[in-house]
């Protein structure tokens, strides 16, 4: 029974890490149906810029966390002014523009940094265990999950107590009606793809003491992540947050009846059964196209 | 149409010249040149396929590498039967797998296998069609059923240990012999084989989109409401392109198989599948020869690059392939086939002929 607790503890962090990167590219699969393949690279790009700032400037993971938010997103911004914003009435090929976007930063990375895999410690104040019989549990790793939570409610509150998020539901419902109104749905669409550019920096930023860093490292997760989008529906932050959960928790228990792969394997049938039968997702939110 | 017709059979002749005659007289007939240029050959197969598909019939099949990795396990099987002679495959010992996997054993058959690489993969593709498209998923969803299948398929190989090598792959295999012929992949005679093949998967790509079905799958690309409401039942139609499409990867993933002499699961992998879909864009996913073009030029682009710039080469595949989507959304052939346009309007004043295959960007179903 106790590994069953431990299982069920692992998947929850996983997930409250799926729950970040898919969050930002909910966000913005929802409002400007680009998949962003690269997202998985902004990942890894928050990874990196994590390492960095420990190794030259001695910040810890948690105080990077800010920095790499505006550092990555950033780097989001750029590519939507420079790349996505010429594609959106081109849906199918931003997946393949993104692709290349995301082989170009995978190998920027590995020629200017190197291939080898890179060391971030923990925070030395988050580094015990909580123990209740025997379950364990790292502090490390209830940060993460109390962090994600913070961020999926100050994300809530962004889209829905702001004026900005208001702005940003009302394009995602109807683009050429809310410019009508004045609305500059250009900038939307900028500020919400630097936005999920963050959310993924952050992810990144947090898996470093967990996972090892390395160029590779967000092509598996972007996969994941996809697929708890698609899952939970479009625009929708409750259905992405439960298929998160669904998902991590699914993998993490499947791993202990089965094997991790067939765990996966799993999973992913699931999830095409899922698209197949609902193609809108569990929680489709409702929007007018 | 028959117009565009001629230029497609002059374009194939011109393609079957070079590659039959023009690449072997220019390497001097050697064969271990030409072996590099028959893996580049059997992936402009599997790339054309993918044009069908994804060109033809708009479905972009982010999976293709997967019917691909069947075909290539296939022809790995039977060629690892053939090393083994009477005992069990080596790998299978290490696995304490005991007797010969009820799976394996029909591939002892040369005749079982040719037919096994080509009808399991569109069988598999078939399947995966008629579930998909008889729910009317389009678009984008097509991709990610497709990669999300292609991502568990490979899982579920590198599991199954004992049945196929997992990470490994199939290593060791005999010489294929064919009818009697022992085939030398060093040989220049191999290299014909190969090219042969891509020849006949040519006509065959051709043959099929200036046939009424590929008018009609064309129809279904730009509007499949529009078709459905015209009487043609869009899902039997995009299930057979499926079926063909995936039946021409696993062709050619036996063909690369023989090539390397080794089957592994990264011909598998997401990269791989999305390196397909590269060729494809880059050669223009509308017309089959080019798309085969494209697989050809990008592999020799990459093997040249590679050589002089061994880590920059990576960076340069992924800039060009940015600039070809967003220059150039038709790739190579869109821009040879507005070219001609505007000499021809520049030389003639001919009336402008409506573009069948002009629209590709106006419309994407999201």
């Amino acid at each position: 029974m106790d590994v069953v607790f431990n299982q069920v503890f692992a998947g929850l962090s996983f997930a409250s890490i799926l729950l970040i990167i898919a969050l930002g590219l909910a966000i913005i699969y929802g409002t400007m149906g680009v998949i962003n393949l690269a997202h998985g690279e902004f990942v890894m790009l928050g990874a990196y810029a994590t390492w960095a700032l420990q190794s030259f400037a001695g910040i810890g993971v948690v105080t990077a966390l800010p920095l790499v938010f505006v550092a990555v997103a950033a780097v989001g911004w750029i590519i939507e002014k420079g790349i996505v914003q010429w594609l959106y009435h081109r849906p199918l090929d931003t997946i393949l523009a993104t692709w290349g976007i995301g082989i170009i930063l995978q190998q920027a990375i590995r020629m200017g940094v190197g291939a080898e895999s890179k060391f971030v410690r923990g925070p030395d104040w988050l580094s015990g265990n909580i123990e209740i019989g025997t379950l364990v549990m790292s502090n490390y790793r209830i940060f993460v999950i109390v962090f994600s939570v913070a961020v999926l409610t100050g994300t809530w509150l962004l889209m829905t107590r702001t004026e900005f998020g208001m702005k940003l539901r009302a394009v995602i419902q109807n683009r050429g009606i809310s410019e009508c109104y004045g609305i500059e749905a250009k900038r939307v669409y900028s500020v919400t793809f630097a936005y999920g550019a963050g959310l993924a920096g952050i992810a990144g930023a947090l898996i470093t003491p967990l996972f090892s860093t390395i160029p590779t490292m967000g092509t598996g997760l972007v996969v994941d992540a996809f697929l708890v989008v698609i899952a939970g529906g479009l625009g929708s932050l409750v259905g992405t947050a439960a298929a998160a959960m669904l998902i991590g928790e699914v993998t993490a228990l499947f791993s202990i009846v089965i094997n991790d792969t067939l765990g996966r394997i799993a999973v992913l049938a699931g999830i095409i059964l899922l698209i197949r039968f609902r193609p809108r997702g569990l929680f489709p939110a409702d929007t007018r196209r | 149409m028959t117009n565009k017709l001629s230029y497609d059979i002059i374009g194939l002749a011109l393609f079957a010249a070079v590659i039959l005659f023009g690449v072997p007289a220019f390497f001097g007939y050697d064969g271990f040149e030409l072996n590099t240029f028959s893996r580049y050959l059997s992936l402009a197969i599997v790339s054309m396929a993918l044009a069908l598909s994804w060109g033809t019939a708009g479905l972009l099949n982010l999976g293709q590498a997967a019917t691909f990795g069947m075909g290539s396990y296939a022809m790995a099987m039977h060629l690892k039967l053939k090393a083994s002679g009477e005992g069990l495959p080596d790998f299978m010992g290490w696995n304490n797998v005991e007797t010969l996997p009820a799976l394996w054993v029909p591939f002892h058959s040369l005749t079982f296998t040719l037919l096994a690489g080509l009808l399991i993969p569109a069988a598999v593709g078939g399947l995966i069609a008629i579930f998909m498209f008889r729910a009317r998923i389009a678009g984008v969803f097509v991709a990610v059923i497709t990669l999300a299948f292609l991502v568990a398929f490979q899982l579920l190989v590198i599991e199954q240990q004992g049945f196929t090598g997992g990470q490994n792959g199939l290593t060791g295999l005999a010489q294929l012999e064919l009818f009697g012929w022992t085939v030398d992949i060093y040989a220049t005679s191999f290299y014909y084989l190969v090219g042969i093949c891509l020849m006949v998967a040519l006509t065959v790509g051709l043959y099929l989109t200036h046939s009424k079905f590929g008018l009609i799958l064309r129809a279904i690309r730009e509007d499949a409401d529009r078709t459905r409401y015209f009487g043609y039942n869009v899902a039997n139609y995009q299930t057979v392109i499926f079926c063909i499409s995936a039946g021409l990867a696993g062709w050619a993933g036996m063909l690369y198989a023989l090539v390397l002499e080794f089957a592994s699961p990264t011909y598998m992998s997401v990269s791989f599948s999305l390196a397909i879909v590269i060729w494809c864009a880059v050669g223009g996913r509308e017309s089959v020869l080019a798309a085969a073009a494209g697989a050809i030029l990008v592999n020799l682009a990459e093997n040249r690059l590679s050589d002089v710039f061994v880590e920059g080469w990576h960076m340069m595949l992924g800039v060009l392939f940015l600039l070809v989507v967003m220059f150039m959304p038709r790739g190579i052939y869109g821009v040879i086939v507005d070219a001609g346009r505007a000499l021809r309007r520049k030389g003639g004043g001919d009336a402008e002929e409506p573009a069948y295959d002009a629209s590709l960007k106006s419309k994407q179903e999201g």
